[in-house]
Formats: structure tokens, sequence, C-alpha cells
């Protein structure tokens, strides 16, 4: 298989750099996978699973949250505000971030900006429930 | 000579209780300096990276159809100026205002100061502020920078402002950190010069999906609180490592008088023992 080298970088350090086979995302529009040889790119990211496939075959599954994605002259780069890989992922913190969040939303009562920030919240702890894939 | 004496002592003491402060700081400085050293490194490679695309992206944009790729909607300008809270720091806030000052020149601007100094001194100077909720450097976090970015992207979508600049203090090493600006928006500002050769070249082009429009409004907010925030953790420890240096020289020339003043003082005791015991010899010879 061809590869591409891919580079993967939030506020929290560069968290992966190397080349792989392909690495697939969720765009603002949808899902979208990368391969090597992609034209010069560039789209927005949403929030979702994202995963990443490496030189030797192995696959890498992470949450990946905001960001952009751009393909460069066969360079890619992913630039995310939160990119966790799932063996990083604290499930139980995610879980009652989901709860607190849930219980917050129906007490009601919040300002528009405290709504968009506590639904905000609420995505990203369901983002990363749905990748324990439980 | 006594009153000499005791003026002496005292002096040393006052000294001394300065250095013992310049000390404290300088410790306290030097571990804090670790900590946002840290920081500083995680950050630096997304800063990097970031300002790198996004220069790519203008490089190779064609449609300036999004507001904040298409020609400035106003010739103001906005600096974010990133300083520290606290003086004490050896030429690191004066530095900042002067580099800022230089790049301003006979521009009109507004600015947007982070840290305490950054407020004071432009306050003094009548400057419009865009706001002043950030004084406090030491607290700003990824979610201040977001809050930041927000209002300086309305800012500019509203016409308020045709162009926003970010000057920070490079840490380039513990000893070296130099005041540097970065032009965020619009677009059009980070380009690279292009040399003739390569613009006679057939531009590449770069696919935006969904729309130009749709990925700028989506990634520009994004793309400046990124580079707000490197800012902020560059600047912090370039202002620590600016007071540990600050301090340390500090420490050693209150070590050097207190040196001078000791052998002063114990000449002057030396002195005043000899006149005693020549007066009494003095004394004795008379009797």
């Amino acid at each position: 298989m061809n590869t591409f080298p891919l580079r993967i970088g939030t506020p929290d350090g560069l968290l992966f750099e190397g080349n792989v086979v392909s690495v697939s995302c969720r765009t603002i529009t949808g899902d979208l996978a990368i391969l090597a040889g992609h034209i010069n790119y560039c789209t927005a990211l949403g929030m979702g699973r994202a995963c990443v496939v490496l030189e030797d075959g192995t696959r890498r599954e992470a949450a990946c949250i905001g960001g952009m994605l751009t393909m460069v002259d066969g360079e890619c780069r992913v630039l995310a505000t939160t990119w966790e890989w799932k063996e990083d992922i604290d499930f139980e913190r995610a879980q009652s971030a989901k709860k607190k969040a849930e219980e917050m939303i129906s007490k009601g009562g919040l300002s528009d900006r405290e709504f968009t920030l506590v639904e905000a919240k609420l995505h990203r702890a369901l983002v990363r429930i749905g990748l324990s894939g439980k | 000579m006594a009153s000499n004496m005791k003026a002496v002592k005292l002096r040393i003491k006052s000294v001394q209780s300065t250095m013992q402060i310049t000390k404290a700081m300088e410790l306290v400085a030097s571990s804090k300096l670790r900590k946002a050293k840290e920081r500083a490194d995680i950050c630096r490679p997304y800063f990097r990276e970031l300002h790198k695309t996004l220069q790519d992206i203008a490089d190779k944009n064609t449609d300036f159809s999004s507001v904040y790729a298409g020609k400035p909607s106003s010739p103001r300008y906005c600096f974010v100026v990133i300083a520290g809270d606290r003086g004490l720091a050896g030429g690191y806030n004066s530095n900042m205002f002067k580099y800022v000052d230089r790049v301003s020149e006979g521009k009109d601007y507004c600015v947007l100061p982070i840290g305490k100094k950054a407020v004071e001194y432009y306050r003094r100077r009548n400057r419009e502020i865009l706001t002043d909720a950030f004084a406090e450097i030491a607290k700003v976090d990824v979610s201040d920078c977001f809050e930041i970015s927000r209002l300086l992207c309305k800012a500019f979508r509203d016409g308020e402002v045709g162009h926003i600049n970010l000057c920070y203090t490079g840490f380039i090493s513990m000893l070296s950190q130099t005041p540097s600006d970065l032009a965020m928006l619009p677009l059009e500002d980070l380009s690279r010069e292009v040399s003739e050769q390569e613009a006679r070249r057939v531009r590449e082009l770069m696919l935006f999906e969904p729309g130009e429009e749709e990925v700028f409004n989506a990634i520009v907010p994004e793309y400046i609180a990124g580079l707000v925030y490197g800012g902020v953790c560059e600047s912090v420890a370039s202002e620590l490592a600016a007071r540990r240096t600050a301090m340390e020289a500090a420490t050693d020339n209150a070590e050097e008088m207190i040196e001078k003043l000791n052998l002063y003082y114990n000449r002057a005791r030396q002195a005043s023992i000899t006149q005693e015991i020549t007066e009494i010899v003095g004394g004795a010879e008379g009797l």
C-alpha cells in the first residue's frame, strides 16, 4: 500500500508523526478518508471518531473534536482542538460528564451562551463514550 | 568615624535584605519557569504547524469570497499585545512595548492587551482597548483563548478592524527572548512574498470542502485561538526566564556590594582601633 506522511497536532503537543496508509475522520459535512496521492485539500473537522491505519496495518482509533485537516503537496496535517487516542480516554470521566451535562440541560434556565457550552460538553462526552464501542 | 561605621552597617543590612528578596524571586521564577517551559515546548509544534498550514492555504487560495480571505474591509490594525503581570523582569515588558510602537508606527490601530502591564500601558496612553478582561496572563488558558478569538473574529467580521496581528515574546533560550509579531488576519497578510520566478509558475490549487467560505468560517476562529494560546505560552516562559536572569544579576550585584561594604567597614574599624592605640600611646608618653 502507498503511504503518506501524517502529523497530528493539538495544543497539548504533537501527538503523531509518521507514515500512514490512511486517515479517516468526521468533518463538518460528514465522514472522510484520506489516502496517499490526494490532491491539495482542506476541510474543517467536526466531532467524531477518527481512525488511522499505520504502515504495518494496525488501526488506531481516536476521538477527534474540532480543528482542521489539510493535505498539502502529499503531506497531511491534522490540527485538532482535541485528539485523544482510544487507549488514553477516561471513559468513566466521560460518563460522569455526560450525566452532568444532561442534568444541566434538563434543569433548564441556561443562557444561550451557557447552553452552547453545555451542549458542546455533552457532544464531547458522547463522542468519547461512542468510541468505547459499548 | 563611629557614626560612619554605623551608617555602613545599616547599609549592609539593607542590601542584605534586598538580596534576600531578589534571591527568593529568582528561585520562584526558576521553579515556575520549568513548568512554563515545558508547556511552551509542548505547544510549539502545534503553533508552528498551524501557522505554516495557514500560510500554505494563504499561498494557494484563489477564492476571496470569505470575509477572512478577501481584501481587508478597514485599514485599521488590531494588535494583540502579550506582556507580563508584574515588573522586575529586566527589559521584558518595555522591550515588548517598544517593539509594538515600532511596528505600529504610522498605522491606525487599537489593541487587545493580555497581561496587567500591557493593560496599564495602553490605558495610560489612551489607546483604544478592545477588552481588558484578560489582565492576568497567569490565568489565561485554552478556553480564554477561544474567547479572545471570538471577540477578534467578531470585530473583524463587523469591519471594526481590517488587520489582526499578534505580538508576543518568543522564547529562544533561557538567556534570550525576543519580541516578534505575526500577522493573523486577513489571510492575505499571511501569504509569503512570492518571488518573480515562482509567481510566473501556475499556482497550485487547493480543494476546499464543502466550500471556502464554510471552511474558513469554521477554522479561522480555532486557528486564532491556537495562535494566541501559543503566543501566551511562549510569552509566559519568556517572562519567567527574563525575571530569573534579572534577579540573578541583582543577587550577584548585591553580593558584590556587600563584599565592598564589608571591606570598607573593616578598614574603618581597624583605623579607629589604630587611632585609639596611637592616642593611648601618645597619652602615656606625655605622662
